[in-house]
């Protein structure tokens, strides 16, 4: 039991002077109080999941509704007000609070076990990330329990539907807010992912042997912290016309709203890649373990997902073709859009030659991958169509669109984050899903989906416009409509099956033991469910699926592994970061500034003290406490030292 | 072309096969749905801006198919090729770890391009196109203003000037020559709307502080169906316009019939005139048009148009003088102008020649005496949020009555507005 023993960071004296109370370091390992002051990537990234498929099935509860409702012209189970809050919250909260955060929990769990890392650079700041997104998921959410309702205006918020005339109530000012902080989390974590990647990689992982998943974890928080800071402005300047009566987008005063439709997708088209280059680093990470060679063309698939990163950048008008840009603007447009497909195109090339000669084994992690290539080939047909401008001029807000990006967006990266669920699950947990409920799950998933949103082209080709919450029924509408209804119901079955199996695989499922797939990569060396420290000894890396590498070389490795193990004693041990509670404090005086901010009322009568004022300065002051403590509590750490002979599977005892 | 003739030939046989499909998938249900020639649809179009539009798209359909094929065979066929059948094919020696070949990757990026230049071209040409009407028809083209507000269309004439009051104006029904281009300015009173066509063009957005325009053209004489295409806040959905294309004789009728001020029918003694009139009982919040507006119906929708523009037969000057008075009375006339009547208001629709009208209520509700009603009795039912009820029915402040109209008043109010053809 004493095979470990606490030690400072190395440096620093055994015994420093006593600190005070308040700065003692939380201890706890199990219980609440070890969740919230956690500083482990991977239980962070398990939160951040958990929270995501909450959010992921809030969202999907919301789209039954919608789909509902359209199952058959002027149909009354939603009321007009009630369908324009569903459509809004159901893509607010599918972009930012499922998909998003969903990557985020792969980021935070894989990544630094791809690259051979203990954590990531900044472990409280990811804590800090991590509850800042809750707290922005809160703040949207609230409407739903106050008088106001959820915001109505689209998840693209268009100016002026947003102004204080159209929308008077609390609802615009909690989704400023609440995407303002999903946006402060998402840079916080992003910048940690980079800082991480860059600097914190094994010895001998270089850029060129970083798995791709871990590639384009690196592309999506470069997208992140360059495309947010555009919505960031768009955002402050709505609450400064809200709040405070600027005149941004007060079309009475000379604003421009044409202004914010700029500023959201020079974020928005960037976003899009966002959800989705971490879902091609997941397929690009199962491909190769199940067809059990080597992703085809590395380079050039690491190079397009770059490629799509920089050229994202460059399209975000083509969601705004018919906004009377002029011809030369348009044309542009759209061929730079045209252009992002040759990258893409490249990618799929890639992973169909991957699977080319291999020996592809049909496990549920590979269904998704290759449902993955299949759905979002078509969603990618249906974007070059959008790109020719004029066609887009037909297309733009119909069904068409809507049939479009969910097959990039479900298609897409829904799949391969069940994919890449179904793939690290026996990581993570130590237990396998049975093949046949997986499989079964995927099959149900896969018909719904298409059954859902194949009709749709039909009903955007003939001319159903999107964000409607009734129709005629003499518009040829009603069949695809109804088809469409049934194949949400099937999708959601699926859904649910698959969790279903999830939850009980969680408890119940069939124990496995380290790297069930014969994985390629570095997380799969590792014991399962993995140990605090990850690494026992920090690997060396010598090729770029190092994994597959090590398990070809044994000898040389452990021969290797023993005199790193060494060196490593002689500096302290496994250097492990202090878990911390201030960043949750700091978070948590975000949530009662944003409150006060946000969801009070304006206190009608003179004097400084109200309510309002008085919450948000609170708030600030709780965060800004929290921050101070987080600084003056300092970025220690302390040592574990593993016994000699313990084995790679037990989990050593911590001693305080 | 040969491209284009394959992926028709292809298409055919899925729709075959769907067709044959058909009675397992939903017996009884209307499967027709590919055909897509709905009264919004973006493929059976009536105009040559739309044509392009669609046009452009069966190149990009028939290129990105071709594509589909090739890389979905491939796809196809590695999946299953090259994989493991058996538990021995699963746990075999790993096949050769090949890292991948720059030839064919460069083959395959050179080859993407050379499709999406296919693409480029005239997609290019279509920009210009479809942006502004040809430089050689320019002066022959037809000016037109159209204003959105939450959730209606108003449509002015800048060439037919009315001494004294301003342009042409009408609302919700824009009234066309057929076979001239006609450029159509786009404004809007509040939030972003859109102005979307299908059969004769592909929507441009109606912007604040943005002078933004569209030009289209109807081949025939027609009638055609419109829609709000950008979320403009509650009532979008129901947001819907009508577009008549007529013949230039017809069209100059109708330009002048519309300049004259709106009708009075002659009084006869006063009677009795309080007649309720019964209408048919409807559902609330259901919507729609009576079969004669499905396709394949006996009268056209143009038909129907040309008939709605004679007086009623069997009018009750009574009643229409009463309900005259009522549109005074209950403050209508603040918000509607009816031009030679008390109507003077410019916050709703210009409601001159309303009973002349298909539609009402923005294009959402057939003009019958029975829809009229309904819309009188329950406007925020038929069309939550608009102004009519929240603001003049009712303060939407304190949530009060402005004032009520009972039965009476709403028959009376019918027989008015479906005089003012």
């Amino acid at each position: 039991m004493d095979a470990t023993v606490k030690s400072h960071f190395i440096g620093k004296e055994e015994k420093s002077a006593p600190r005070p109370r308040l700065l003692y370091r939380p201890t706890a390992k199990t219980g609440l109080m070890s969740w919230l002051t956690t500083v482990d990537h991977k239980r962070i990234g398990f939160l951040y999941g958990i929270f995501a498929l909450f959010f992921f099935l809030v969202g999907g509860v919301e789209a039954l509704l919608i789909r509902l409702q359209l199952m058959v012209p002027n149909n009354t189970v939603l009321t007009a007000e009630q369908y324009n809050m569903m459509f809004t919250m159901h893509g607010t909260t599918m972009i930012f609070l499922a998909v998003m955060p969903l990557s985020a929990a792969f980021f935070n769990y894989i990544m630094p076990l791809q690259i051979g890392a203990r954590d990531v650079a900044f472990p409280r700041l990811n804590a800090f990330s991590l509850w800042t997104f809750v707290v922005g998921a809160i703040i949207i959410n609230l409407g739903w329990f106050m008088k106001d309702g959820p915001p109505d205006a689209g998840w693209t918020g268009y100016s002026p539907l947003t102004s204080r005339l159209y929308n008077p109530d609390h609802s615009i000012d909690m989704w400023v807010m609440g995407l303002q902080l999903l946006g402060v989390a998402s840079i916080a974590a992003s910048l940690n992912f980079i800082v991480t990647i860059i600097n914190l990689r094994a010895p001998g992982m270089t850029m060129m042997r970083l798995p791709v998943f871990t590639w384009m974890t690196l592309v999506t928080a470069f997208l992140i912290v360059l495309s947010f800071p555009a919505i960031t402005i768009a955002l402050v300047e709505v609450m400064m016309d809200r709040l405070f009566g600027a005149n941004f987008f007060e079309v009475s005063n000379g604003g421009m709203p044409i202004l914010w439709q700029h500023l959201f997708w020079v974020f928005g088209h960037p976003e899009v890649y966002i959800l989705i280059l971490p879902a091609m680093g997941i397929i690009s990470e199962i491909l190769p373990t199940f067809s059990r060679k080597p992703l085809y063309g590395y380079p050039i698939v690491v190079f397009s997902g770059a490629c799509i990163g920089f050229l994202g950048f460059t399209v975000w008008s083509h969601h705004m073709f018919t906004t009377g840009m002029g011809t030369v603007a348009t044309a542009a447009f759209s061929l730079a859009t045209m252009a992002i497909a040759v990258p893409t195109g490249v990618k799929i090339f890639n992973w169909i030659g991957t699977l080319w000669g291999g020996h592809i084994q049909m496990r549920t992690p590979m269904l998704f991958a290759l449902g993955f290539i299949w759905m979002f080939m078509i969603g990618g047909f249906s974007g070059v169509m959008h790109s020719a401008a004029p066609a887009d001029a037909q297309q733009q807000d119909s069904y068409f669109v809507i049939a479009h990006f969910h097959y990039v967006l479900i298609g897409g990266s829904i799949f391969a984050l069940l994919a890449g669920i179904q793939y690290w699950f026996p990581l993570m947990f130590g237990r396998m899903v049975s093949e046949f409920w997986g499989k079964l799950s995927f099959w149900v998933i896969f018909v719904g989906f298409n059954v859902t949103f194949f009709p749709m082209h039909f009903l955007g080709l003939n001319g159903m416009p999107r964000r409607t919450f009734t129709y005629d029924s003499n518009l040829g509408w009603n069949t695809p409509n109804f088809i469409a209804t049934i194949g949400a119901l099937i999708l959601g079955v699926g859904i649910g099956i698959y969790f279903g199996v999830m939850i009980y695989t969680y408890f119940k499922g069939e124990k496995v033991g380290q790297d069930p797939w014969d994985g390629r990569t570095l997380e799969w060396s590792i014991h399962n469910p993995p140990h605090e420290y990850n690494f026992k000894v920090v690997p060396t890396v010598h090729a770029r699926d190092a994994w597959w590498y090590e398990k070809h070389h044994k000898e040389e490795i452990a021969k290797e592994a023993a005199e790193h193990a060494k060196a490593e004693a002689a500096h302290g041990g496994i250097h492990m970061p202090f878990a911390s509670i201030w960043p949750f404090v700091t978070s948590f005086g975000i949530l009662i500034g944003a409150i006060g901010v946000s969801v009070l009322d304006h206190d009608p009568r003179p004097g400084f003290w109200g309510t309002k004022i008085a919450v948000s300065l609170l708030g600030g002051v709780v965060m800004f406490l929290g921050a101070y403590l987080w600084a003056l509590e300092g970025n220690e750490g302390y040592h574990l030292h593993l016994e000699e002979e313990d084995g790679h599977g037990s989990a050593p005892a911590a001693k305080h | 072309m040969y491209l284009k003739s394959f992926s028709r030939t292809l298409a055919r046989i899925g729709t075959r096969a769907l067709v044959m499909a058909s009675p397992l998938l939903l017996a009884g249900c209307d499967l027709n749905f590919w055909r897509m020639d709905g009264h919004q649809s973006t493929i059976d179009v009536a105009g040559p801006v739309a044509r392009s539009q669609r046009d452009l798209f069966y190149i990009t359909c028939d290129v990105t198919f071709v594509i589909f094929i090739i890389v979905a065979s491939v796809l196809a066929y590695a999946t299953f090729k090259f994989r493991a059948r058996t538990e021995a094919d699963a746990h075999a020696e790993p096949p050769p770890q090949g890292h991948g070949n720059p030839l064919v990757e460069i083959g395959l990026i050179a080859g993407s391009v050379f499709a999406l230049v296919i693409i480029a071209i005239p997609t290019l040409k279509a920009i210009w196109y479809t942006y502004d009407v040809p430089e050689a028809e320019k002066a022959n083209a037809y000016e037109v203003t159209a204003t959105a507000s939450q959730w209606w269309f108003k449509f002015e004439y800048p060439k037919e000037q009315i001494n004294g009051v301003g342009p042409l104006t009408t609302g919700n029904e824009l009234v066309i020559p057929a076979g001239r281009p006609v450029r159509i300015q786009l404004r809007t009173a509040d939030v972003i709307h859109s102005f979307w066509v299908p059969k004769l063009a592909g929507k441009v957005d109606m912007i604040p502080n943005r002078g933004n325009a569209i030009w289209m053209e109807a081949d025939q004489p027609g009638y055609f169906w419109g829609q709000c295409a950008e979320y403009c806040g509650d009532s979008h959905a129901v947001m819907r316009f009508r577009v008549i294309a007529l013949n230039e004789k017809d069209f100059a009728a109708w330009l002048s019939a519309q300049k004259e001020p709106a009708r009075v029918v002659a009084a006869v003694a006063a009677g009795s005139p309080q007649a309720k009139a019964q209408f048919a009982s409807y559902k609330i919040n259901e919507y729609g048009f009576t079969p004669k507006w499905d396709p394949g119906a006996s009268v056209t929708p143009l038909e129907n148009w040309q008939q709605q523009q004679f007086p009623n037969k069997d009018e009750n000057p009574a009643l229409i003088a009463q309900g005259r008075k009522l549109f005074q009375e209950k403050t209508c006339i603040g918000c509607h102008t009816v031009r030679g009547h008390e109507g003077v208001g410019i916050t709703g629709p210009n409601l001159t020649h309303v009973g002349a009208r298909t539609t009402i209520a923005a294009g959402l509700l057939e003009n019958t005496p029975d829809q009229l009603a309904r819309w009188l009795r329950h406007p925020n039912q038929v069309k939550p949020g608009n102004k009519m009820y929240n603001g003049g029915y009712i303060d939407p402040k304190t949530g009060k009555a402005n004032f009520t109209l009972t039965e009476e008043d709403i028959t009376a109010l019918v027989a008015y507005l479906s005089s003012l053809k």
